[in-house]
């Protein structure tokens, strides 16, 4: 039996275990892909002007579409990433939470204290103030 | 020929004709969506030599958060037609013979190494890619580098305030 | 090996991060640039003070580094130099560094990181360290060099420098990778044992030095990695290029060394044709179109360039002589640039003309401003030339066929003097008005005991040396 569990243990950390999770990505995309190729097939097709035309609540359209977007969005983004990054690390301390200890809670504690330092310099600029 | 084994050419060529697909696509926006298909491809490596929290790592921040920055960018930058730069047919000469020039070496260089010759990738052993492993070399013997990153990131918040924010 | 490892890391790593943070934190408190400037030379004297109790041995922290970092005499000695040559720059340019934007603060936190990565670089003893080194000391940078946001050249150098070294980084990346594959090692001492289990991979090697070869030369800009550099140096506001001219670069070339002076037997005999090449290249590319430039910035940025020529020589050669020259050089070639940048930044006009006639409108900086170009072009009695001559020495130390690299760099050097003299021959010859922004006492005190330390050091350069060995 505990052998058994031994066994059972040990296979969830092979690369076999993400074998079904590969089969449901390729079913996922499969399914995304064979919807949107019948429908193309099946639909009925009318290409008129007005038909290709974008749908703008009846008002002829004009000019482009794609227009720069403001910084700010580009700011917030890469906030995001730099603690998106940081909340990653956490999660190998997490795993290991007890053997590692208080030497291992002090690296993480140090390390969240810089993060937490830059936390509230962007609070204090009001680099995430949207008006301004 | 294994499954791993199937898997693993089918996750090599998709990586490969993706990346190849990346420099080719006309539309910035197109290369973007190639190279997530590109980073799917790799992480699909990253499983099968054991390695999950960095094939997890990778979806997370690259194909999810730097890929949503590189859009980003591409909608900063009101990318038309009128505004697509010239590309000089000499610099694309010189690249490729540059380009062509490494790839040469890196293939003589394989062919020299005979002990390499018919090996392929170990797949599906070792464990220290596996998170409990890579969290304890991480917090004991990679602790200083750990710390010392914390110190590139406030330099690049501080970069992002100071170049991001309008005055 | 515990009894080695463990004291490796330095109080001024530690203390120009958490120094770095306060200026940061600071900055919100703080409003006034006076008061920014006052708190960032508060804290550098904490900061100098604090590493010169690590190398008298007085007080340091102790962290178990697992063997990443190594603390040496060179790279102390180093350290000392920097962080005294940021405290000079900082009391010298303070003022203009605040001024470059709205964000003064932020400015002085970010030349704290760069210095912290420069630290970093001249201490480590793994490749990890020396990735994370390099990238904390550029990416501070890439902000400086773009902070004049208003300025269209700032921004377009800040891209530029942003691209390519991001793109050099990966290079770097990709030789630590190849290194690892065939050591199975992040150290950058060999350790037999790895080796020996690792020698069916050990071809990667060569290579994986090549890239981490490419990707230094890249960030020291030397030929043919060198067209970056005039523009960033050109774009970027005058105070910051002062600093990435000289501590920056200065810590590429001990971050260079600190590898290639283990690792350059390991890439064979392309080691003794690349580097002479890249050296002849440097030179040349540096010194014949620093002749042709108009503006006296951009033509410091080439004469940087031509610089980086003559510290390769102590790549090339890294015995006693290269190393007591590469600490000679990074002293002489730093007070001379910062020295001449300071004044470069008092000018209204960067050409050569704008020099006209500065001998009678301001003859203290005219007058400091030629030791600084006689220094930097090599002429006796200034440290210039000592610095210089051990470069040369430790080629001819190594091997007398070194001979014509030697002619050839000398020859360059004679070169040079053309379009440094051009400066002098502006300031002194040429009838015109010299046009310079508001000049304190207090700088031109600090100029003239630059130019004093400068010529005390080509006087006798034991002064420094011994201090070295001490």
């Amino acid at each position: 039996m505990s052998n058994i569990l031994s066994v059972l243990l040990q296979a969830t950390n092979t690369a076999d275990n993400y074998f079904p999770i590969g089969i449901q990505l390729i079913f996922a995309a499969g399914f995304v892909a064979t919807m949107i190729a019948v429908s193309a097939l099946l639909g009925p097709k009318r290409k008129t002007k007005e038909k290709l035309e974008n749908f703008t609540s009846g008002i002829e359209s004009h000019g482009d579409a794609r227009q720069p977007v403001a910084i700010k969005y580009f700011l917030v983004a890469i906030l995001f990433v730099l603690f998106d990054v940081e909340v990653i690390f956490f999660y190998p301390y997490a795993v290991n939470f007890r053997e590692l200890g208080w030497e291992g809670f002090m690296a993480v504690l140090m390390f969240v204290a810089f993060f937490l330092i830059g936390f509230i310099y962007i609070i204090k600029k009001g680099a995430l103030n949207w008006e301004d | 020929m294994a499954i791993t084994e199937i898997i693993f050419w089918f996750l090599s060529a998709l990586a490969v004709i993706s990346a190849i697909m990346v420099v080719l696509s006309k539309s910035p926006v197109h290369s973007v969506l190639w190279l997530i298909a590109v980073f799917f491809a790799i992480s699909g490596h990253y499983v099968l030599l054991n390695a999950q929290f960095i094939a997890i790592v990778n979806i997370i921040v690259y194909a999810g958060a730097i890929m949503v920055l590189f859009l980003f960018v591409l909608m900063l930058m009101n990318l038309n037609k009128e505004t697509e730069p010239q590309k000089n047919l000499w610099m694309k000469l010189t690249g490729v013979v540059s380009g062509g020039c490494l790839l040469i070496i890196l293939i003589s260089l394989v062919r020299q190494a005979t002990e390499i010759k018919g090996k392929i990738a170990v797949t599906k052993t070792g464990d220290i890619g596996l998170i409990k492993v890579l969290g304890k070399e991480l917090f004991s013997s990679y602790v200083v580098p750990f710390e010392i990153s914390s110190v590139l990131f406030l330099s690049a918040m501080i970069g992002a305030v100071v170049i991001g924010k309008k005055d | 090996m515990p009894e080695r490892a463990e004291l490796g890391v330095m109080n001024a790593i530690i203390f120009s991060a958490l120094i770095g943070v306060v200026m940061m934190l600071g900055g919100i408190v703080i409003k006034s640039n006076a008061g920014i400037k006052l708190l960032a030379i508060i804290l550098l004297f904490i900061l100098l003070g604090s590493h010169l109790a690590e190398y008298y041995d007085l007080f340091n922290i102790h962290i178990q580094t697992h063997g990443m970092l190594a603390k040496s005499r060179f790279g102390m000695f180093f350290n000392t130099i920097i962080i005294s040559l940021t405290l000079l720059y900082v009391l010298l340019s303070g003022d203009e560094i605040v001024k470059v934007g709205t964000y003064g603060a932020e400015y002085f936190a970010l030349i704290f990181f760069s210095l912290c990565g420069a630290t970093i670089l001249s201490s480590y003893n793994n490749l990890l360290m020396l990735f994370l080194g390099v990238e904390i000391m550029t990416i501070p940078l890439f902000v400086l060099t773009s902070s004049e946001k208003k300025n269209l050249k700032s921004n377009e150098a800040g891209l530029k420098y942003f691209l390519m070294g991001s793109f050099s980084t990966g290079i770097l990346l990709m030789g630590i990778a190849l290194y690892y594959g065939g050591t199975g090692l992040f150290a950058i001492e060999a350790s037999k044992a790895a080796n020996e289990a690792q020698q069916a991979f050990r071809i990667l090697l060569p290579l994986g030095l090549l890239f981490i070869f490419i990707s230094l030369s890249f960030k020291v800009s030397a030929a043919p990695f060198h067209f970056w550099t005039p523009d960033v140096y050109d774009g970027a506001p005058s105070v910051f290029t002062s600093f990435m001219a000289t501590i920056v670069k200065t810590a590429g070339f001990i971050a260079f060394i600190k590898l290639f002076e283990l690792r350059s037997v390991d890439m064979g005999y392309s080691w003794k044709i690349l580097l002479p090449l890249i050296i002849i290249l440097t030179l040349l590319a540096g010194n014949i179109t620093a002749v042709f430039q108009q503006s006296v910035k951009r033509m410091l940025a080439y004469s940087s360039i031509a610089h980086a020529g003559f510290m390769l020589f102590a790549l090339y050669n890294p015995n006693d002589f290269g190393k007591q020259g590469i600490m000679l050089y990074t002293v002489a070639y730093s007070l001379a640039t910062i020295g001449t940048f300071a004044v470069l930044t008092k000018m209204k006009d960067y050409t050569y003309e704008g020099y006209n006639g500065l001998a009678k409108t301001k003859p203290v900086l005219a007058a400091t401003n030629t030791i600084f170009i006689l220094s930097l072009a090599g002429i006796p009695l200034t440290a210039g030339f000592f610095a210089k001559y051990y470069m040369l020495a430790s080629a001819l130390k190594e091997s007398t066929s070194n001979l014509w690299l030697v002619i050839v760099a000398v020859l360059f050097a004679a070169v040079s003097v053309y379009y440094y003299f051009r400066v002098i021959q502006a300031m002194y010859f040429k009838d015109g008005n010299a046009e310079t922004t508001e000049i304190k006492p207090f700088f031109k005190t600090l100029l003239i005991i630059i130019a004093a330390l400068i010529i005390v050091i080509g006087l006798m350069p034991s002064l420094l040396l011994d201090l070295f060995y001490a």
